[in-house]
């Protein structure tokens, strides 16, 4: 049976809405940044489609085409489709300490929220004598490390999110 | 629930006794902290090895002043589930984000710098959607990319007064001892911020907008913060605080 009518007008203005929503902010010709560690860029404007190439952090990336949530990007001999929000309108402040590193240095977010305590942190909380809470903190680390990189782009699959809309 | 908070602060930061340090293992934190006092000093920005020694404390205080984490597996995977999907397309989206739940029955959340989001029990019971838990989320995850807690640090006087000193050449204890004072007083300007005093609202508001924005661009429903914050609003004044250092709900929920 076909949906009514007034349920394709609804489909539609949503649609509408959602675009309208991140193509307020990003036009074509306007110039966007990659914010990943590692971003790529699909053949297609859908998440399983094959990469046709991939840019770093900060590359600066011009916009050819909108197509709801999705952008057709370029530079210099490399182009494809790219999900708006891996992307920023702002360029990625690399902010450096004295460490030297970048902020974006880890590769993955799993392998960064395993990390164990700073071993400052750990004897913070000796110095304050608050062993219950970094028993605590060292238990949501280990939880932490069994989320992987994996299983929230499969959340996002099966809930329909992100790159899945 | 403010004056304890106040009681708490007061007694928590009575400077900890250096009988209790272990210079044995502090050699490779010095580092870091020294770094931090040098940051600070020259007006850098707080770089990422700083990030985590400060997140890492910060995340220690607020699940000591909280009652401790909820140590339910389920629970914990669902908002990191939901947390890492929404801090994915985030300003930081390779951070190290890391989600728990405070067993508090007060209706609150906090950030600690290099990703840590805790909200409280009664926060997580209330939130009863994805789509609100999102909205939750994303306002802490914004605090965090858009540097809120470090701006507090790197604005004011963080370790100003002990900057290069050469402890751990030296191996001075007094000057260890210093670091690590200054250090403590750091966390505690962050501390008093986040229980205390609450961020200025121009900042909250900040973080409500940009919350909304992140949620809405990974599939959550644009008005999830908004639901959750007005039905904070129906329910009224209850024996737990809400959101104590925030800005009127009324005017949030406006804002949104």
């Amino acid at each position: 049976m076909k949906p009514p009518l007034s349920r394709w007008l609804i489909i539609l203005l949503a649609a509408i809405a959602g675009a309208a929503v991140l193509e307020a902010a990003v036009v074509v010709g306007t110039t966007v940044y990659a914010k990943r560690f590692e971003t790529n860029l699909l053949t297609q404007p859908q998440p399983l489609a094959p990469s046709s190439a991939k840019v770093t952090t900060g590359r600066k990336l011009r916009v050819d085409e909108v197509r709801g949530n999705w952008l057709r990007v370029s530079d210099a001999g490399t182009s494809g489709w790219v999900f708006a929000g891996n992307v920023s309108d702002v360029k990625p402040v690399e902010i450096k300490g004295v460490d030297g590193l970048p902020i974006a240095a880890s590769k993955t977010t799993a392998t960064a929220a395993g990390r164990p305590l700073t071993q400052a942190a750990e004897d913070y909380a000796t110095r304050r004598n608050i062993g219950n809470a970094r028993s605590d903190l060292e238990w949501l680390l280990q939880q932490a490390r069994t989320v992987s990189d994996d299983d929230v782009q499969k959340f996002l699959q099966e809930q329909k999110k992100g790159e899945f809309q | 629930m403010k004056t304890l908070l106040l009681a708490t602060l007061a007694l928590g930061f009575v400077p900890a006794a250096s009988a209790q340090f272990n210079f044995g293992k502090l050699s490779q934190g010095l580092d870091t902290l020294k770094d931090v006092g040098k940051v600070a000093k020259g007006a850098a920005k707080i770089g990422p090895e700083e990030e985590k020694v400060i997140g890492d404390s910060v995340a220690l205080e607020i699940i000591s002043r909280n009652g401790g984490l909820v140590h339910d597996e389920e629970i914990t995977r669902r908002v990191n589930l939901v947390g890492r999907a929404v801090a994915r397309y985030s300003a930081r989206p390779d951070a190290a984000w890391r989600f728990g739940v405070l067993d508090s029955p007060a209706i609150n959340a906090f950030s600690a710098p290099d990703g840590y989001v805790l909200l409280t029990r009664g926060l997580y019971d209330l939130a009863d959607s994805d789509d609100a838990l999102a909205a939750v989320l994303g306002h802490e995850i914004a605090h965090i990319t858009k540097r809120h807690a470090l701006s507090i640090v790197e604005r004011g006087e963080f370790l100003s007064g002990v900057t290069n000193i050469a402890s751990k050449q030296s191996g001075n204890v007094q000057q260890v001892q210093a670091q690590l004072k200054q250090f403590d007083l750091g966390i505690e300007k962050i501390i008093s911020t986040l229980f205390e005093k609450g961020f200025d609202p121009q900042t909250e508001y900040e973080a409500d907008r940009e919350g909304r924005s992140l949620a809405t661009t990974t599939g959550y429903a644009p008005d999830g913060l908004k639901n959750v914050l007005t039905a904070l609003e129906k329910k009224g004044a209850g024996p737990q605080p809400i959101f104590s250092t925030h800005p009127p709900l009324k005017e949030r929920i406006k804002r949104l």
